[in-house]
């Protein structure tokens, strides 16, 4: 009988929240804890090993440092998933990237700028290769349990490829356009229910990223008509998403 | 308008629920092909040339797949099924003694009956000589009952080309012609060269008699339409199946429609006038 | 059975009485707008008091479709032992949908017969069987965006056990099958007078006046209005805005395509296949395992549901695949509306 699948878990620039909904699944992660082994979680235990089945890597890259960490992981690796929105599209670190990058480093770390070196941000798969995504900020635990549910069964994970609106109108909710409210629901990734912001009456924030072929134009169009600036377009699109193409066009 | 009977739909049984079936054998027939004749567990596979079934995996999912045996060849029936999706890739690590599920058999028929009597002519481009296969060995297993029949496969490469030892067989025949062709050979490659369209020249047709069965890719099936017109074969005996993503098999899902036509139902085998009006069957 | 009346004030004693043996849903109010509270939205629910009924409801994102068709229904459970044994999952429990309006007692009318036509499926049609309708109806069209005197739904003359039309402190009460009747016998009616007749009479005229045509053709040349415009280039003008986001077909009373996937139990023991509302603006809903995908266009998809709504549902069920109700023109971001489609294309050809 070969030995349990090895599981491990790094983080690179990010809040490390995407550990903790891992952790939120609770007794949903015996099963898996049954059959696999996590031999390395800071978040919740010590521990490392030499060679890793499955990583879940979270966190974008920011340093040259974090592209010689991804690549060691990389290496050590037989399958490595993208953990969250700073893995797969950037997160909300890119937002650094159209702004001044010394003006950056100086409001961050004053006149010890210098010692704390950074390239623009970018999300793992600039750098690796990454085998699975899991999108959104904080990840979806469900999800979660998803993806590590396909991997166990040896079958690939086919993430969602339509926007947020598919669940959102089975959930019965009002659209927030209707409210006056400019939701990004339109185009971007669904995969976060049952946990949907407009669900709870907050508009869509785009943190799974843009779906694979995504009308922005049009979303453009029909913002600018509903009242507002291309500024304020711009930055609805860029607090998750400024790492595609399509939004950073519109700068 | 349709009158329904909701209480007695009601009772009906749920056509959702797949069969359980065993693989008898499995063969990995190129590098993304693998064969499999299988077996229902209870009531025989009661199917015609030209259907499809849905295979389900347990734990992945449900694709449909052409049969690419024919009724005549016993209780038993045979898949060839491409990798290129969820169950398909799955499908590679099956064999022999695995069970799998079976909901189906889904769809309409080759014209068989119509077609005794006359000559055939099968054209299979690459995958579209598996179902092509269902009506090519229920007419040989009835040689009788046809006239002339040539057979005509083309492949992008040698390597691509399915049930090769029965190209051979049939090639051997003294009452079918067949021939085979490559667009890329490699050096042991002996035999014809060039799209499936050049052969048209090395044959000879009665196109008034001619029932044309073209299966294949959406550019090989256009040239070959075009190719089989200009021999004067007449549109409502041009036949095709089409390939679509029928999830349910009993035109609900919608998946596999084309205009108003449900081809998990009312295909997938079509007459080329039939494809011609509906302007998006290819 | 001849007309009778209910008074306002019995409704609710009726709807307990309904209560005690079945489920009942109807429309309740959702939310209101902050700023303005008299812009209330309202959902169709399981009701858990009587009173929460609100027979003035306007149109709901969701129909009551959901309770006949949920959003996702679980089809068939598996093991993942030694033997799947693959069993069907079919449950239903009796059910009242009390105050459908006219647009949704003909898209379930739609749905009855696309569900089961040629292979009848028992998942659908269970719950049908065991569910009765409550027709409410309209005094005036409840959206801007709606035209069901146009695609002929605003006056159904089946699809419903029961018809309420709400007339001031009382409400008709029409039963048309043996299951409205029985329904009825426990609402504290009366036969209608002389005085209720003419009520009726004046609502019906009422009526009469407050819908009009919006389309400047007959629904019966739609399709062939349709068909002339197959090559037109209004298809991609339209689609330029459309963000394929599948509000149109999830809100749709009609739409009935699904797609399904195999969920596997947390404990990874077993699986479920479940179907969910699927819809065919989605970009990959025509993409086949290998890649290609028959309507990539964005165009291509907006003229199919089109085509589908005014002729293609028409054609598989002798049934208009579109009632009028507005649900997807009001869904809509971008404001694509297929009444002014339809008004758009009868000029092409």
């Amino acid at each position: 009988m070969a030995d349990k699948p090895t599981l491990a878990f790094f983080s690179l620039a990010c809040c490390e929240g995407c550990q903790l909904q891992v952790l939120a699944a609770n007794e949903k992660l015996l099963p898996i804890l049954e059959r696999a082994d996590i031999v390395r979680f800071r978040e919740a235990s010590d521990g490392d090993a030499d060679h890793y089945n499955v990583t879940f890597l979270e966190g974008s890259i920011v340093t040259e440092h974090d592209i010689e960490r991804a690549k060691a992981i990389r290496a050590k690796t037989d399958v490595l998933v993208a953990l969250g929105a700073c893995a797969t599209i950037g997160g909300v670190n890119v937002i650094k990237n159209f702004q001044e990058s010394d003006d950056v480093a100086e409001y961050v770390y004053g006149d010890k700028k210098d010692w704390f070196p950074h390239i623009p941000t970018r999300p793992l798969k600039a750098e690796v290769q990454v085998d699975v995504e899991i999108h959104g900020c904080p990840i979806n635990t469900c999800e979660f349990l998803e993806v590590a549910k396909c991997l166990l069964m040896g079958k690939p994970y086919r993430q969602p490829n339509y926007p947020v609106c598919v669940p959102c109108k089975l959930a019965g909710n009002v659209c927030l356009w209707h409210k006056g409210v400019p939701c990004l629901g339109v185009v971007t990734r669904a995969g976060c229910e049952p946990f949907l912001c407009p669900s709870a009456g907050h508009k869509c924030i785009g943190c799974r990223g843009l779906v694979d072929n995504p009308n922005t134009e049009a979303a453009a169009d029909v913002m600018a008509e509903f009242g507002l600036t291309v500024e304020e377009v711009f930055r609805e699109f860029s607090l998750f998403q400024g790492i595609y193409d399509d939004v950073a066009k519109m700068k | 308008m349709t009158q329904i009977d909701i209480h007695k739909g009601a009772e009906a049984e749920s056509p959702y629920v797949p069969k359980m079936a065993r693989i008898l054998s499995a063969e990995q027939m190129t590098e993304t092909e693998r064969f499999f004749r299988i077996e229902m567990e209870e009531a025989p596979l009661a199917y015609q040339p030209g259907q499809f079934v849905g295979v389900t995996v347990f734990g992945v999912g449900e694709a449909p797949i052409s049969i690419c045996s024919s009724p005549t060849q016993g209780d038993a029936f045979e898949l060839t099924v491409r990798s290129v999706g969820l169950v398909t890739n799955k499908l590679k690590e099956f064999g022999e003694g695995d069970r799998l599920g079976i909901r189906g058999p889904f769809g309409n028929t080759f014209p068989y009956e119509e077609m005794k009597g006359k000559d055939v002519l099968f054209v299979a481009g690459g995958l579209g000589l598996a179902p092509t296969r269902s009506l090519i060995r229920y007419v040989l297993d009835n040689r009788g009952d046809y006239h002339k029949v040539t057979i005509l496969v083309g492949a992008r490469d040698p390597s691509l080309l399915l049930f090769r030892d029965e190209l051979e067989a049939w090639t051997g025949r003294d009452d079918v012609e067949t021939l085979v062709t490559v667009d890329r050979p490699d050096k042991a490659w002996s035999g014809n060269v060039g799209v499936i369209t050049r052969l048209f020249a090395k044959i000879q047709l009665d196109a008034a008699a001619t029932y044309a069965v073209i299966v294949g890719p959406p550019v090989m099936f256009k040239f070959t339409v075009l190719e089989a017109l200009a021999e004067g074969v007449p549109e409502n005996r041009i036949i095709c199946s089409l390939e679509r993503h029928m999830k349910c098999g009993v035109g609900k899902c919608g998946h596999c429609q084309i205009r108003g036509v449900y081809v998990c139902r009312e295909g997938p085998v079509f007459t080329y006038e039939q494809v011609k009006r509906l302007r998006e069957g290819i | 059975m001849l007309p009778q009346v209910l008074k306002r004030n019995d409704l609710a004693a009726w709807v307990e009485a309904l209560m005690a043996d079945r489920t009942v849903a109807g429309p309740v109010l959702k939310e209101t707008n902050v700023s303005d509270p008299s812009d209330e939205k309202f959902e169709w629910t399981v009701l858990e008091d009587a009173g929460d009924l609100r027979l003035d409801y306007n149109l709901t994102v969701l129909g009551p479709k959901s309770f006949l068709w949920p959003p996702r229904q679980q089809l068939v459970a598996y093991r993942l032992d030694d033997g799947p044994d693959p069993q069907p999952l079919i449950e239903h429990e009796p059910t009242v949908l009390l105050g459908v309006h006219p647009c949704d007692a003909t898209a379930i009318a739609t749905l009855d017969t696309a569900f089961g036509k040629d292979i009848p499926d028992p998942h659908y049609l269970a719950r049908r069987a065991d569910t009765a309708i409550v027709g409410l109806d309209c005094a005036a069209p409840c959206h801007e965006s709606s035209f069901c005197l146009d695609m002929g739904s605003l006056y159904p003359d089946s699809g419903f056990d029961v018809m309420l039309t709400p007339m001031g402190e009382v409400i008709f009460v029409e039963a048309a099958t043996d299951l409205g009747r029985a329904l009825v016998k426990s609402a504290a009616v009366r036969p209608a007078t002389k005085d209720d007749m003419e009520a009726r009479q004046k609502f019906a005229e009422e009526k009469r006046s407050n819908f009009h045509y919006k389309l400047p053709y007959e629904l019966k040349y739609l399709p062939e209005v349709l068909e002339q415009s197959y090559d037109s280039l209004v298809w991609e003008a339209i689609a330029r805005r459309c963000f394929s986001c599948g509000s149109c077909n999830t809100t749709c009373p009609t739409c009935y395509c699904w797609d399904v996937t195999d969920d596997i139990a947390d404990d990874l023991s077993g699986g479920v296949r479940t179907r969910r509302y699927d819809s065919c603006q989605l970009d990959t809903f025509a993409e086949v395992a290998g890649g290609e995908n028959f309507r990539e266009e964005r165009s291509s998809r907006l003229r199919h549901r089109m085509f589908r709504k005014g002729k293609y549902i028409l054609e598989q069920t002798g049934r208009v695949g579109c009632v009028g109700c507005g649900r997807c023109e009001r869904a809509c971001v971008a404001k694509i509306s297929i009444k002014d489609t339809y008004v758009q294309i009868a000029g092409t050809r």
